[in-house]
Parts: C-alpha cells; sequence; structure tokens
C-alpha cells in the first residue's frame, strides 16, 4: 500500500488533490466553525448556490467561472448580511429566494451556452482530482487570508459571534466584523465549489465541526479538530475514490460521516461507562 | 457628587417609532436608580443608550471619565438573559474576559493577571467551579452571575441590570440584591425591573420610563405617583416591606 501510495505522488494531478484537500480543510475547518456556532448554515447554502448564477455567467461570457462564481458569491453574502439588518424581511426567506435565483440563473447561462458545457458536473459534485495550478494560487491565497484573519482577530471574532450587542457595548466593530466575516465565508465556499461541488460543500462546513464539537465546547479547539477531521478524512476519502474509482467528492462526504458516526458511538460507549463507574462508586 | 453618566434630552426609537422623548438623567456615584415602567415603555432602549449599542436620534450621552482613560469601561452591562445562544462553544472564563477586550485592544492578549481576576471574580460570585466549563452546560442563575463577573471585570463605576430576575430561581434573586447592596459601596448600580415592590426596598431612587422619563429622588412611590408620571404600572405587596407605601392586591 505504501509503494502504491508513493506511485501515486509521482503525478502532478494527484500532489494537486492532495494540496487543496489540506486547503479545503484549513479553510472549511474555520469558516465551517464560524458558520456552525453562529447558526449561519442556511447562509453558507444560500451563498453556495448563488455562486451557480456566477458560475453560469461565467461559461456564457467565456470567462473563468470561478471568477463569476466568486462575484456572485460575494454578492449574495454581503446581501443576505445587509438584508437581516433590515426589519421587516425574514432572513430565511431572503436567503431561500437568493438560493433559487442564484441556481435559476446558471442554468439558464448555462443552457444558452453554445455547445455542451463539459465541466458543468465538475461544479455541481466536485473533481479534486482536476484542480489545476492557478486553482491552487487562488485556494492558497483565500486560505492565507482567512488564516491570518481569524489568528490575528480569534477574540474579537469569538467574542462578536457570542454576544453581538455585548460587543457593541465595548465599542467594538461588530458591523465591519460582521461583513468582513461573511465575505471570507463567501471565499470560502466559492474556492471549494471546485473541490466537492456545490451540492456537497456545505459538508465540508458542518460534518468536520460536529465532530469535533464531540469532543470540544471551545471555539478555537473545534478549529484545531475540524481541521484535523477534514484532513483525515479527505486524505482517505480520497485514497478510495482512487481505489473503487468512485467520484472523489461523494467519497469524502462519505468518510466523513462515517468518522462522525464512529466518534459518536465511542464517546457515547465512553460515557456509559463513566456513568456506571459513578455509580458503583 | 461626581457624575458618572448624563443624558441631555435624549430622544431614541428604532426606524419611525420614537420610544423616548426627551429624556433628562444623570447617575452619581453611590447612586443606585431602580428603573421601572411598562412593558414596550422604554426600559431597554434606555439601557442600550446608556451603554452605547443604540444612538439616540437627538440629545446628547456625557460620560464622565475620572482618569481620562479613553479605553477604561466605565459602565458594567448585564443584558437580558433570554437572547443569547446557550449552545455557542465558549467557556465561561472566556465570557468573563470577554469585558476586557476593548480595553486590550486586538492584539494584546489576556495575561495572567486577567485570567487571576476573572477567577477571584467568578470565586465571590460562587460560580468558580465552573471556569473551564462551556457556559451552555450551566443553569440560569448560574449564567447570571458569569455575565455578572463579565460585567464586574473591567471594575466599573456604574453597573446597569436590566431585568437580572428573569429565568433564574429564588435563591439567585435572593443572593444578588446582597451582592448589589455590597457593590453599591464601590459603584453606583442601576437596575431595571418590573417588579416595582422587591426593588423599592434595596434601591434608593426610581426613575419611571414610559416613552418620557420622570426621576423620583426616593424610594417611596405610590400607585398615585406613579400614574402622576404617566407610569401606569401595579405595586404588588411582596409581605411586609416597610419603606414601601404599597396598595394591596387582589390575587
Amino acid at each position: 500500500m505504501l509503494n502504491e501510495i508513493a506511485e501515486l505522488f509521482q503525478y502532478t494531478f494527484f500532489t494537486n488533490a492532495l494540496i487543496s484537500a489540506l486547503l479545503a480543510s484549513i479553510s472549511c475547518g474555520i469558516a465551517g466553525t464560524y458558520i456552525v456556532a453562529r447558526r449561519k448554515v442556511f447562509i453558507a447554502g444560500g451563498i453556495t448556490h448563488a455562486a451557480f448564477g456566477g458560475i453560469g455567467l461565467g461559461y456564457y461570457m467565456g470567462i473563468s467561472p470561478v471568477a463569476g462564481g466568486t462575484l456572485f458569491g460575494l454578492f449574495s453574502a454581503l446581501g443576505i448580511e445587509w438584508l437581516s439588518k433590515k426589519s421587516g424581511i425574514r432572513e430565511d426567506s431572503a436567503i431561500g429566494i437568493i438560493w433559487s435565483f442564484g441556481m435559476a440563473i446558471g442554468i439558464i447561462f448555462i443552457f444558452l451556452t453554445p455547445g455542451y458545457a463539459p465541466n458543468l458536473m465538475t461544479y455541481l459534485f466536485g473533481n479534486i482530482l482536476t484542480v489545476n495550478t492557478s486553482e491552487l494560487y487562488y485556494m492558497m491565497l483565500v486560505t492565507l487570508l482567512i488564516v491570518a484573519f481569524f489568528v490575528v482577530f480569534s477574540r474579537i471574532i469569538l467574542f462578536i459571534s457570542f454576544d453581538e450587542e455585548y460587543a457593541k457595548s465595548l465599542k467594538l466593530p461588530v458591523q465591519v466584523f460582521n461583513y468582513l466575516l461573511i465575505t471570507l465565508v463567501a471565499l470560502v465556499i466559492v474556492i471549494n465549489i471546485r473541490i466537492v461541488g456545490i451540492i456537497l460543500v456545505i459538508s465540508f462546513l458542518t460534518i468536520p465541526q460536529s465532530t469535533a464539537n464531540l469532543f470540544t465546547k471551545e471555539f478555537r479547539r473545534i478549529i484545531l479538530y475540524s481541521i484535523l477531521v477534514g484532513v483525515v478524512g479527505s486524505f482517505s476519502g480520497l485514497y478510495i475514490s482512487f481505489k473503487a474509482d468512485l467520484p472523489s467528492g461523494a467519497s469524502i462526504i462519505f468518510v466523513f460521516v462515517l468518522i462522525y458516526i464512529v466518534t459518536w458511538v465511542i464517546r457515547s460507549i465512553k460515557g456509559r461507562i463513566e456513568i456506571r463507574k459513578q455509580l458503583s462508586k | 457628587m461626581s457624575k458618572i453618566i448624563e443624558l441631555k434630552d435624549v430622544t431614541a426609537g428604532y426606524g419611525n417609532e420614537m420610544v423616548l422623548k426627551d429624556v433628562n438623567l444623570c447617575i452619581n456615584a453611590n447612586d443606585f436608580v431602580g428603573l421601572i415602567g411598562p412593558n414596550g415603555g422604554g426600559k431597554t432602549t434606555l439601557v442600550k443608550i446608556m451603554v452605547g449599542i443604540l444612538k439616540p436620534v437627538k440629545g446628547k450621552v456625557i460620560l464622565h471619565r475620572e482618569n481620562g482613560n479613553r479605553n477604561h469601561q466605565i459602565i458594567g452591562y448585564l443584558p437580558q438573559i433570554n437572547r443569547f445562544d446557550v449552545n455557542f462553544p465558549i467557556s465561561v472564563t472566556d465570557v468573563v474576559l470577554s469585558g476586557l477586550v476593548s480595553e486590550k485592544g486586538s492584539f494584546a492578549g489576556f495575561k495572567r493577571p486577567d485570567k487571576q481576576k476573572a477567577r477571584e471574580l467568578l470565586d465571590r460570585m460562587g460560580v468558580g467551579d465552573f471556569y473551564k466549563r462551556p457556559i451552555g452546560e450551566l443553569s440560569g442563575g448560574q449564567m447570571q452571575r458569569v455575565f455578572l463577573c463579565r460585567a464586574l471585570i473591567t471594575s466599573p463605576k456604574l453597573l446597569i441590570l436590566d431585568e437580572p430576575n428573569t429565568f433564574v430561581d429564588n435563591r439567585f434573586e435572593a443572593d444578588l440584591y446582597e451582592t448589589l447592596k455590597e457593590l453599591n459601596g464601590r459603584m453606583a448600580i442601576m437596575i431595571v425591573s418590573h417588579d416595582v415592590g422587591t426593588i423599592s426596598y434595596y434601591v434608593k431612587t426610581i426613575a419611571c420610563v414610559n416613552k418620557y422619563l420622570h426621576y423620583h429622588p426616593s424610594n417611596i412611590i405610590t400607585e398615585q405617583q406613579l400614574a402622576a408620571y404617566g407610569c401606569p404600572i401595579q405595586i404588588i405587596t411582596h409581605g411586609d416591606i416597610p419603606h414601601t407605601v404599597l396598595k394591596k392586591h387582589n390575587h
């Protein structure tokens, strides 16, 4: 098995895949912990699907779909954040509208694009094995950005997320941070659509975090553990997809869920033993 | 007497709706003010103006800082408990330390003395054993104690409590009033409540707010006076509390 893996490293596409899996684990570990803690998972879903509109536009206009996706992702993120502050608009309904509208635009543009759009499936379900070098650089840039931002401002992010009003009373620039954070989340989503696809990107943002949350209830630790779970899950998922010739995105998520279930079972058994010990004392 | 905070002709509200109109209020050192008023009368809005969460539409809020240290948080604030997400992943110690974040700036980390101060406060409030626990594992009363520590960690000159007696057990309430009495030796206190009967025993003065604010420089108040202040709330007796003139209630 080790020889096999060593052989794989001779291929650029495989090293690229590993690097992007690592970057995805880091960026989603951070962004996911933030959105899960603040209960913004549905917003993340909205941004993801709205980005599809930009991908379609990119195809139609012959520019990079990733650029189009970035544009739409950012607009929808800032739009949702802005709408949520306005009274009289129900946030979840607004997200639903943006979510489906983005998808609709994407489908229309792809339909209008002459000829067959060969990589469309790549964006719906992702393909980590076809990530090219320029995409890898974009991923690195966004990952660096979010890591730097969370290292420098981790405490402020934590306190604003926990109690926005109190943070305001401490004169923290709450609104600026909210916009910056949702912008970073949107960027992370867009870079990872390429890896696991629109339909599955939400799993990268939630499953490792839920697994980490079984062990710790501290924000910064959840980030670290999620990254760890992300790396283990995506590397082994990648290996499975390679061996069994299965789609990479789906394989990774399958492993994610497997890890979650195993962890959950181990934890509940441990909990029961603990209770029994205390009872027999 | 040294002033801590002054509100001058403050008008405030949300959108087109004015909740407070031409409010004047001055809190001095060692004051113990009970803020009362009907639901929707603007109690919480007034608190938000005072702690800086909300900006007044008109008028001025003046903070008097002693030593000119612009970062010193001179107001400690205990918000209403019902707006927290109890599943949020944060430890009790971090909650308390969060009170210090504006004084420390973004980059400086919390040093040992800060953490020690947090621990001491938690110990004094009787929740020292929980310092490592996630906040969500505590009961309502224990949580309130932690939030009180967060408000106190900056050694404020004024402590504002917004309905601290909702969702907590009776023991916490009794303990709280004793703690406040002791704290009042070091800082001014303003407590928001809809339960006039209980607080009037502890407070020194009463402010009634129902769009307009009327300051009552005594802790004895009658329903007639309340009505004259445009503050139609019922006073409910809690046993024989001496300092209050009360009307009998019929339950």
